[in-house]
């Protein structure tokens, strides 16, 4: 099992470049923009997208192996993050600097979910409808969904609400979300190793 | 005392003992186990080495864990 992890792991990495332009070619002769693909094009387009599609299956099932594998997690995650264990001295290093981390990241995850939560409608109403001679309104809400909901609930009877200023959570997407805080992981973790490693050299030069 | 790891201030004669069996920080380095800047970390006094790496070190110098490590004056 472990020969063939190291054996996909490799076509893994190394089909990335032929992926991306299987991609490129896929997207610049999909039917949806151009003429269908006819001839030895489309036996290419057919292709790209079977080479596409194994890559994507290969993902999914090498992102299942590291959360499920502690020895294959250990070896390709040490090695994405630079993380160093080998001696006592690392080892408690790295434990410090991941306990940074770990507790920034879960202060950003905080944050975030504070921020997908809150929901801020500022609008004005016709002076017909001027509570105590006031056309100008504030509408806070709190909203939690378990699934992904395309429409924010928004105060009813917009029709005749002017909006000045609207937050329905996060503008960003899902995957921006998760890819920042992968990088965020490899950066906080790097940056808090340096520094503390950088602090016990200044120590000895005390 | 250490800012990054907080610490009993140790004193030890690690390098006068490198010195007399004249061997480097490298060579002591592999003969223990870890790594050269643990080495260099403990004979500057920023690391304090665990029990474990304090027995070997004994060993490898035919000593006992007194000779080579002592609590400074003044430390509680």
């Amino acid at each position: 099992m472990k020969r063939l992890d190291s054996i996909l792991l490799k076509v893994f990495l190394y089909g990335l470049p032929p992926v991306i332009v299987c991609a490129i070619f896929s997207y610049s002769h999909s039917p949806e923009f151009v003429n269908p693909p006819t001839g030895y094009l489309k036996l290419l387009y057919n292709f790209a997208g079977f080479i596409l599609a194994f890559w994507m299956m290969l993902s999914l099932y090498l992102s299942v192996r590291l959360m499920v594998s502690g020895s294959f997690r250990d070896k390709v995650l040490a090695k994405v993050t630079f993380l160093r264990e080998r001696d006592e001295r690392e080892v408690i290093l790295t434990g410090k600097a991941t306990k940074t981390t770990f507790l920034t990241s879960l202060a950003i995850l905080i944050f975030l979910f504070f921020l997908s939560a809150f929901h801020v409608f500022i609008y004005r109403v016709p002076p017909e409808k001027a509570v105590d001679g006031k056309t100008g309104a504030v509408s806070l809400g709190v909203g939690f969904s378990l699934l992904e909901n395309p429409k924010h609930a928004k105060p009813n009877d917009t029709t005749l609400k002017k909006d000045i200023f609207s937050y329905t959570g996060l503008p960003i997407s899902s995957t921006t979300v998760i890819l920042v805080l992968i990088i965020w992981q490899i950066i906080s973790y790097n940056y808090s190793m340096r520094r503390l490693t950088k602090c016990m050299e200044d120590d000895l030069l005390k | 005392m250490s800012k990054c790891l907080p610490q009993l201030k140790i004193a030890n004669r690690l390098h006068v003992l490198r010195a007399e069996h004249r061997i480097t920080q490298e060579q002591l380095a592999k003969e223990v186990g870890v790594t050269r800047a643990t080495i260099v970390a403990i004979e500057g006094g920023g690391y304090n080495p665990s029990l474990e790496l304090a027995f070997r070190l004994a060993r490898y110098f035919k000593t006992d864990i007194n000779t080579i490590f002592s609590v400074e004056e003044g430390n509680k």
